[in-house]
């Protein structure tokens, strides 16, 4: 009689079916419907404290990768127009190698001026040796007579005068020449001065100027000419904040990994705490960033695999780095 | 007599409909009020689930939500990723800021800035374009009600935007959950947030946590509290902590509640009426089957059963109607990601049961009553 | 009749007679006031007899019959169906004991009006715990029985009186009980029809160890009992084949 289809009655049977059907659906949709709100992997590897330290007491910092010299800006001496440039980025040069030479059309003109003055200083020198000897021999001969009636005393007096002031000449002369002898020592050590060269061995990091271009003594201009420094080995400069510095165990090595390479992590040796304890230096590239924040910089040394032109680490990066704390194993 | 009962209850039409109008009306009231309120109050905790892998949020002591959030110094990175049992921490900006549109139109945006590394503070899904975009420079990824707000209409991608003075390039669009007051989000790269943003001394709104073992978030975020003095909540935590302020600084929960109550007695009083009629139509009938013979127990079962019709019937379709509703207005960005939690659906069909189970008792008070000898009179 | 009574059996009732009453009391409460409607009746009534019960409003013949079908307890007395002392039952016993010996035809028949002639017929079978078709078979048996069998699948509304009567008829005695109590059931009819129920009644109810008993006071139809019981202010004033002359 149920499966009578006349007898199918839409209260009894059919509004039935379709209630438990709009559950089953309304079960369903609502189950499937609810919220992923699962916890999910990061995509990428996020900086992890390393395995030995995992559960141990340790520090964290961020830092910077520099030279172990530090970074040098070369600068310049003298103002002037580029007129040489003998290095490029990459570059290994020796102590003394020449960087880069400013015109030195002016210097060498001045060398010049003072070359020709210390060829007349000696043309005068000759010319009053010359006049001196002339007038000594005069004043001799003067003197070797024994009238007196033969010469007056006023010629004798004249020739005495004449001998007096022929030397003064020579002197004077000798005096311009050594004055134009300091003048083109001046311009000779202008002329050095013009050339700029490697204060130490390193690496060319960094090339800001070009040939033809003004480098200028004053201040202003934002850029070193020429970044240079010591990569072989390379450093880190860890900060660590104030407050954690105590904890830090000194003397131990640190683990470091490369921003955005965070699975890469290197052993990188203690070398030396800065003595001084600085205000936090901007690590965003933001100009307006202050923080009152002081940091321990704590220097380590990379491993030489590390660096170089296949190496992980490159100057000026910014690292993460993890470092045992006092106490820890 | 179960059949027997079921045939008197659908007999008379009128009164039948009116029941399972009644429960249905009642569920669907109480059920899709709840849902919107539910889904409304979790409006507070989207921008916890947005970021799909943080276990713990570290913040300023004085922090109370995403939105409330003051900043703290950058140290904070690192005092965190010191605390033993953090797997990795990262930096999180969130900030307010105003954005000059082409037509230039200012807008109220959110900016959030999310690790340049690895990226972690991005929702799970992209809706269009990929998380790499933000490696171009001045890029940023703009959340999909955010988009409808500000591009009615038209793709957004490419367009450029001036905030703070700098450029911004929209490449991206985020599958997120909008916010309370569903402002448009930027995410974008935390360097490039903090040129974004108009600045301050200490920018650093979060740090969002991975622990190594995620079911011990909770001990984590007491260990991080007490090793750095900030404070670390675990996700589930500063979920709670996002609704509870809604709860707190909106009269949501009063409103809500108030309509709830009033579906409840909407139900109770029609479904109420209308068994006590039904049953009162069907007193004589019912006095002749206890005096034939049937005791009162199964006069009992007999209207319970007659309830659990109604009530299935009209459950069902109250149910329907709020999955109806739900669907029907899920493509509107204002009801983005509402869904209906499981609980609620519970949570009606007791009341359903309550309002059964106390109108059927009244309506069967009489019944249980009746006096068999009074067939007689 | 005294020769035949059993004086071991308990209160001094005969063990055959399908109903006996013994000192049946019934008060009611009114007010302050109590109101004695029985007055220590001693009835037995026979199996295989039409009994009619005859009374003017208030003599109380709806409280006796109340009291003889075990759905009003008496003040004081006790009744026996078929030698079970029904007031010593457990209430869900009384009720059970009602639902397998008792077969009731109301004045109103009370029929359910959104189930079936047949299905309405089968209520007591149903309520026994029988399988619903089964029950209904039965019941459509029954309906033949009592020649409405073509009207089984009918509603009660789309039948007409006597023949919802036909029904009532049919609910009270599917189940074969052995006490069958009718209530007025003539009252509604014209003197014919009453008589042609009367004449159903005789032949489908009455049987050899079945009791049958009619509340009336429709004198139409008085000539048709096989035994009269007249009651007046609570006592039976009146027992015998014939009504009295002055009723």
């Amino acid at each position: 009689m149920a499966l009578d289809i006349r007898n199918l009655s839409f209260s009894r049977q059919i509004l039935p079916v379709i209630a438990v059907i709009g559950l089953i659906f309304a079960a369903f949709y609502i189950l499937s419907g609810q919220p992923d709100r699962e916890l999910s992997d990061p995509e990428r590897e996020p900086p992890r404290a390393p395995e030995m330290l995992a559960d141990e007491q340790r520090v964290a910092g961020s830092g910077v990768v520099e030279p172990s010299s530090e970074v040098i800006q070369i600068g310049s001496a003298l103002s002037g127009l580029v007129t040489g440039l003998y290095v490029q980025p990459g570059d290994r040069v020796a102590q003394g190698d020449t960087l880069f030479t400013v015109d030195d059309r002016a210097v060498r003109s001045q060398l010049r001026e003072a070359n020709a003055a210390i060829s007349e200083a000696r043309a005068a020198i000759a010319e009053a040796q010359s006049a001196q000897a002339t007038s000594a021999s005069q004043l001799e001969l003067y003197r070797n007579v024994g009238d007196p009636a033969a010469v007056s005393r006023s010629e004798v007096i004249r020739a005495e005068g004449e001998a007096s002031a022929a030397s003064q000449r020579l002197q004077l002369a000798r005096a311009r020449l050594d004055a134009a002898q300091a003048r083109a020592a001046s311009a000779r050590t202008e002329l050095g001065r013009l050339t700029v060269r490697a204060p130490i061995a390193g690496e060319i990091l960094a090339v800001n100027i070009r040939k033809g271009e003004y480098v200028s003594t004053m201040g202003g201009g934002s850029q070193p000419f020429i970044e240079m420094g010591q990569t072989q080995p390379m450093h880190v400069r860890i900060d660590i904040d104030e407050e954690q510095a105590p904890r830090l165990a000194m003397g131990e090595a640190a683990t470091v990994s490369p921003r955005g390479a965070s699975d890469q992590q290197v052993q990188a040796r203690f070398v030396r705490a800065e003595p001084l304890v600085v205000p936090k230096r901007s690590l965003t590239n933001s100009a307006a960033e202050r923080v009152d924040v002081r940091v321990l910089q704590v220097i380590y040394e990379l491993p030489a695999d590390a660096v170089g032109d296949k190496g992980l680490f490159r100057v000026g990066q910014q690292v993460d780095a993890y470092m045992p704390a006092k106490g820890a194993e | 007599m179960i059949w027997i009962a079921i045939r008197m209850l659908t007999g008379d039409a009128q009164k039948f409909f009116g029941l399972v109008f009644g429960i249905a009306f009642s569920t669907l009231l109480i059920t899709q009020q709840l849902t919107i309120f539910i889904n409304l109050l979790e409006r507070g905790a989207s921008g916890v689930y947005n970021v799909s892998s943080a276990d713990v949020w570290v913040m300023d002591p004085v922090s109370r939500t995403t939105d409330v959030a003051y900043a703290m110094p950058s140290t904070a990175l690192d005092k965190v990723r010191g605390v033993p049992g953090v797997e990795w921490a990262v930096p999180h900006i969130r900030a307010q800021a105003s954005v000059r549109t082409k037509d230039g139109d200012l807008e109220g945006v959110a900016v959030i800035g999310v690790d340049d590394a690895t990226l972690i503070g991005l929702p799970k899904n992209m809706l269009e374009g990929s998380i790499d975009v933000l490696s171009q420079p001045d890029s940023v990824i703009i959340d999909d009600v955010g988009m409808t707000r500000m591009f009615p209409g038209q793709s957004p991608i490419g367009e450029r935007l001036e905030l703070n003075d700098q450029r911004a390039v929209i490449r991206g669009i985020a599958d997120a959950i909008p916010s309370f007051t569903s402002t448009v989000v930027l995410y974008t790269k935390y360097s490039q947030a903090l040129n974004y943003v108009p600045g301050t001394r200490n920018r650093l709104s979060f740090v969002l946590v991975g622990a190594e073992d995620p079911t011990q978030a909770k001990a984590l975020s007491e260990k991080i509290e007490r090793e750095t003095g900030l404070k670390a909540q675990t996700r589930e935590e500063f979920a709670r902590d996002g609704v509870d302020f809604i709860i707190e600084n909106t009269g949501i929960p009063l409103n809500f509640g108030i309509t709830v109550a009033l579906g409840f007695i909407v139900g109770v009083a029609i479904v109420g009426l209308t068994f006590s009629l039904f049953i009162r139509d069907n007193i004589k009938q019912f006095g002749a089957l206890k005096a034939i013979g049937v005791t009162n127990g199964k006069i009992r079962r007999m209207v319970a059963a007659q309830a659990g019709l109604v009530g299935l019937i009209g459950y069902g379709l109250g149910v329907l109607g709020t999955v109806g509703f739900i669907t029907a207005f899920s493509s509107d960005p204002t009801f983005k990601g509402f869904y209906i939690p499981w609980q609620i659906p519970l949570i009606s069909a007791v009341a359903v049961t309550v309002i059964l189970a106390l109108t059927g008792w009244l309506a069967l008070r009489s019944v249980l009553k009746t006096e068999p000898a009074a067939v007689f009179r | 009749m005294a020769t035949k009574m059993d004086t071991t059996a308990i209160g001094g009732c005969n063990p055959e007679a399908a109903i006996c009453t013994r000192g049946v009391t019934r008060d009611f409460q009114a007010g302050q006031q109590t109101i004695t409607v029985l007055h220590g009746i001693d009835l037995d009534v026979k199996a295989g007899e039409l009994t009619f019960l005859v009374g003017e409003s208030g003599s109380g013949k709806t409280t006796l019959i109340s009291i003889m079908c075990g759905i009003l307890w008496p003040t004081l007395g006790e009744v026996k169906v078929f030698g079970t002392d029904i007031y010593d039952l457990s209430d869900d016993d009384l009720v059970e004991f009602r639902l397998n010996n008792i077969g009731f035809i109301f004045q109103q028949y009370n029929l359910i009006p959104s189930i079936d002639a047949a299905s309405n017929a089968a209520v007591p079978l149903i309520a026994q715990g029988m399988d619903r078709l089964e029950a209904r078979a039965k019941a459509v048996a029954m309906l033949e029985k009592l020649n409405i069998g073509d009207q089984a699948d009918k509603l009660p509304n789309q039948l007409s009186g006597g023949q919802q009567q036909r029904v009532a008829i049919a609910r009270a005695l599917v189940h074969e009980p052995r006490l069958v109590v009718c209530d007025e059931p003539t009252a509604a009819l014209d003197a014919a029809s009453g008589r042609r129920v009367m004449d159903l009644l005789r032949e489908v109810a009455v049987a050899e160890d079945r009791a049958c008993i009619i509340v009336t006071h429709d004198n139409r139809i008085f000539d048709m009992a096989d035994r009269i019981l007249v009651l007046e202010d609570g006592k039976v004033t009146h027992d015998g084949k014939d009504m009295p002359e002055d009723h």
